[in-house]
């Protein structure tokens, strides 16, 4: 392209955050049960989440947007999740992944599950599964950017 | 040798371990020959309930010979000798015990919860555990659990 051949992009600030938040979700490294073993996968080379601006699983909560809550949230484990949440700077954005974190799945009628870990901390999208595939996780990660950037996803 | 009339009952289990059944005043006696035996492993310690009773189930391994032999006895009272200055091994999963079933085991130094918080209500695999009760498990400034019945500020 040449200087002067390109045209003009009017846009608003805050189209532009949204733009730029929702192409640079950084998740948390945050896997709890087997789930996260699909999580692992869909970050891996073959569905790789980078091409989508997931780019690396950050190590501490202070340098990451989305919390990928994959696997059951035992009752023991809930205050850490709440504390690891509050950690994260805004804005941030939750994943609830698998049956077992959106109501409590196999473990349902157990005492020791929280059913359901929007009872513990908000959540963005649920991707349902036992487990989700990565295809569906990285369906979610889209939807999310949807989300973010206000368009409706249908 | 243990007399034969101390043991209640001998079977075999579906893969070839013996099972045998003994009275709970008999228990220790039985438990310290099988150690002289050569029973050097304590592979672990269970219990089920039957409602009227409590039965425990210890799995004792020979390093030697791989053999292993199956011990069975009941409670009615919830006590129980323990066996930790035979296996170490068993103080843990005493200790497990205590916190699923709420089997209290005489002579353990050191019978607290393993896995559930000390102010947890109730023992959990017990069959009398009242599910509907629903305990919430929050963490003080120290990152020490404690349970309540009340949701609180974590949740």
């Amino acid at each position: 392209m040449k200087t002067g051949d390109m045209g003009v992009i009017t846009t608003t600030i805050e189209k532009a955050l949204e733009w730029g938040r929702s192409n640079s979700l950084w998740p948390l490294t945050f896997g709890l049960a087997c789930c996260a073993i699909e999580m692992m996968a869909t970050q891996a080379s073959n569905l790789d989440i980078s091409r989508f601006g997931s780019e690396i699983f950050r190590n501490s909560p202070r340098q990451s947007d989305l919390m990928i809550v994959s696997g059951t949230v035992t009752k023991k484990m809930a205050p850490r999740v709440r504390r690891l949440y509050d950690e994260m700077p805004y804005p941030k954005y939750a994943i609830a992944m698998g049956v077992c974190v959106i109501q409590g799945g196999p473990y349902n009628q157990g005492y020791s599950v929280v059913l359901g870990v929007d009872k513990v901390i908000p959540v963005d999208v649920y991707v349902p599964g036992c487990p989700p595939t990565p295809e569906a996780l990285t369906y979610g990660i889209v939807t999310l950017q949807k989300k973010i950037r206000g368009e409706t996803d249908r | 040798m243990i007399s034969v009339a101390e043991i209640l009952e001998e079977t075999k289990g579906k893969d070839g371990r013996r099972i045998l059944k003994v009275d709970k005043d008999n228990f220790l006696q039985l438990m310290e020959e099988l150690k002289e035996q050569g029973f050097d492993h304590l592979s672990l310690i269970t219990a089920v309930d039957w409602r009227d009773r409590i039965e425990l189930v210890y799995h004792l391994h020979n390093m030697e010979n791989d053999n292993y032999v199956v011990v069975k006895s009941d409670t009615l009272n919830n006590v129980f000798p323990s066996v930790v200055h035979l296996w170490t091994s068993a103080d843990w999963e005493e200790r497990e015990q205590w916190d699923m079933m709420g089997v209290w085991f005489d002579g353990h130094a050191n019978l607290r919860r393993l896995f559930l918080p000390e102010s947890w209500t109730g023992h959990p695999l017990r069959k009398n555990y009242d599910l509907s009760k629903v305990q919430y498990i929050n963490m003080d400034d120290e990152g020490n659990d404690y349970a309540t019945f009340d949701p609180g500020d974590g949740w």
